[in-house]
């Protein structure tokens, strides 16, 4: 019998209104796989994406996460079962420290959270946000407020705060968008550096981006799912070139 | 502000009796040292429940003079010696932590009411509450006695010397406002400190992580309340009483004036402010046509708040890369020439 799933789409759509955003979209991503979800805009994977997360639930179709259907949990719900998740705009606590930022995402998930009471030297808390910053590699920038921070540097954090609640699965929106091809090079070698306990999907615009970082790539057009290959051989699928250069139109 | 500056500013308030005592006469020294450092020192400690709130929750209450006030009439209604006695009887010991109590409480409560509200509608329904409160104040007898308010709150007696003793005044109320003033900055950097900052950063954000909002935002309110309690009792024993003017609608307006020309950024700002707001009270009059010294206090507040908008605290820490600038110029001429 084959692993159960990460996570196990069937027959997912999602209306709003006349819009049918999403459309039996299946799919199957095994634990510790790298999933890219890549298509042109409009393609409807950050709709995919925020059903996975829950930010709303589906209108049609089935969400499994490691076998447990998810598909009414609300998005914190899933986020506790072990669903993480970044932002496309970068949503941090622009007034706070480095560190701080992932202090918080850390206290976040687990009790106690309403306390009048500092955190001391060893506060086990403090050590993993130290620790989570020394793997998004910003444990120099740990007292730097965070609007002090690169793009780049921005989107490390964002993947930290996201690992702070111990994930299985990461969801990643558009990791690479606005970052300088400069900054492209730290973010990709801190993607690969995850340990393959973790499951990521990535719903990426850009291939530069996607293809090095994947195992198996989701092409989407039309809120449907229109190829799933290798990496090596998306480049070469007649499909994948008609959506993205236009041919046969 | 650096630990070193506020301990050297610290420092100074401490000596500033005895300085003052050597600069002037007698009776000059102790109009100094009471009248204006500390009623800057009391009524700064009620902006500091404001500063609190609007510079670590980004929430602008107009309602913090009302909680201060609502301390002040507690321990006026309760306390021996007050007149009229309403409840009388109950000792200072008493009276004011049942006072502080009730501010506490009220700012809970405040909390809670505003807790969906942010921005305008904060500011809006805040200023709502406080003219309630000033109005009931003012048209009940049987425990505010109206108009008129509660007269005689005089303060405690401590080690044989009365309160309103000059320096014994002073020295409480740099106490209360330095213990007050460290709390904060021990506060803010607590796990409900750091919330408190990340919801004004980002409320969705902080509740997406697990963090209850509505519960952090009432105690934040909570703790503002207990700060503008513990300035209301000495506001009161300042003013030797309470009356519905000292909660109004100018009163309130004052506070928020304090803060924002202080600086909403760092808690030092409330009682810069109140310092420079007490000066100008004091002296508009003497320094400018006594008919129109409000004209004067309006001007100097509005040049504070377009020179700076982050207030004297924003100006002082703009400075030293103001006086960089040019510096760093003429080094680069230096080069060229050299």
């Amino acid at each position: 019998m084959p692993p159960e799933p990460a996570l196990e789409l069937t027959g997912i759509g999602r209306r709003f209104g006349a819009l049918h955003a999403v459309r039996g979209v299946t799919l199957r991503v095994a634990p510790g796989e790298r999933r890219a979800v890549l298509g042109p805009n409009g393609a409807g994977k950050t709709t995919l994406f925020n059903l996975v997360c829950g930010d709303f639930p589906p209108t049609e179709g089935r969400i499994a996460f490691f076998g447990r259907d998810i598909t009414g949990l609300p998005a914190h719900r899933r986020t506790r079962l072990g669903i993480g998740r970044t932002y496309q705009t970068s949503l941090l606590f622009n007034g706070l420290g480095v560190l701080d930022n992932l202090y918080l995402a850390v206290r976040g998930g687990r009790p106690g959270r309403f306390s009048f009471r500092r955190p001391g030297r060893g506060d086990p808390h403090l050590a993993r946000a130290r620790g989570l910053a020394e793997r998004m590699r910003l444990t120099h920038l740990e007292e730097r407020p965070v609007s002090d921070l690169s793009h780049g540097q921005r989107r490390q954090l964002e993947v930290g705060m996201a690992l702070a609640c111990d994930p299985k699965v990461l969801m990643l929106d558009e990791p690479a968008a606005g970052l300088s091809p400069g900054d492209r090079p730290e973010l990709l070698a801190l993607l690969r550096g995850l340990p393959r306990s973790l499951t990521l999907v990535l719903v990426e615009h850009d291939m530069d981006v996607a293809l090095p970082a994947s195992d198996i790539v989701t092409v989407m057009k039309d809120g449907a799912v229109a190829v799933e290959a290798t990496p090596d051989r998306i480049g070469s699928d007649p499909t994948v070139q008609a959506i993205y250069l236009g041919k046969g139109h | 502000m650096s630990a070193r500056l506020s301990l050297l500013a610290f420092a100074v308030l401490l000596a500033a009796p005895f300085l003052l005592g050597l600069a002037m006469p007698q009776a000059q020294a102790q109009f100094w040292t009471v009248n204006i450092l500390g009623r800057a020192l009391v009524y700064g400690i009620v902006a500091l429940s404001l500063t609190f709130l609007a510079t670590y929750g980004g929430f602008v209450s107009l309602a913090q003079m009302t909680v201060a006030g609502i301390a002040g009439y507690g321990v006026a209604i309760l306390v021996e010696g007050a007149v009229p006695g309403i409840v009388g009887g109950l000792p200072y010991a008493l009276a004011v932590p049942a006072g502080i109590l009730a501010a506490t409480l009220a700012g809970l409560l405040i909390g809670a009411i505003a807790v969906r509200t942010r921005d305008i509608y904060l500011l809006m329904i805040t200023l709502a509450l406080a003219m309630a409160v000033s109005r009931f104040a003012e048209s009940n007898i049987d425990w505010f006695n109206g108009y008129e308010g509660i007269r005689n709150v005089v303060g405690p007696t401590l080690f044989g010397v009365p309160f309103r003793q000059p320096h014994l005044f002073y020295y409480a109320s740099l106490a209360a406002a330095a213990a007050l003033y460290a709390g904060v900055l021990y506060l803010v950097r607590t796990p409900f400190g750091l919330v408190l900052q990340a919801i004004r950063d980002n409320p969705r954000r902080a509740a997406a992580l697990g963090y209850d909002v509505a519960l952090h935002r009432i105690a934040a309110f909570g703790v503002a309340g207990f700060i503008a309690g513990c300035g209301g009792v000495l506001t009161t024993i300042y003013n030797i009483g309470i009356s519905p003017g000292s909660i109004g609608l100018g009163a309130s307006v004052n506070i928020l004036i304090i803060s924002v020309i202080g600086g909403l950024g760092h808690p030092v700002g409330a009682f810069v402010g109140s310092l420079i707001f007490a000066v100008f009270d004091t002296f508009a009059a003497s320094l400018y046509d006594r008919d129109r010294f409000n004209t004067l206090i309006g001007l100097v507040f509005l040049g504070i708040v377009l020179v700076s908008p982050d207030g004297i605290v924003g100006l002082a820490r703009r400075i030293p890369s103001l006086l960089r600038l040019p510096r760093r110029a003429q080094a680069a001429r230096a080069a060229e020439t050299g």
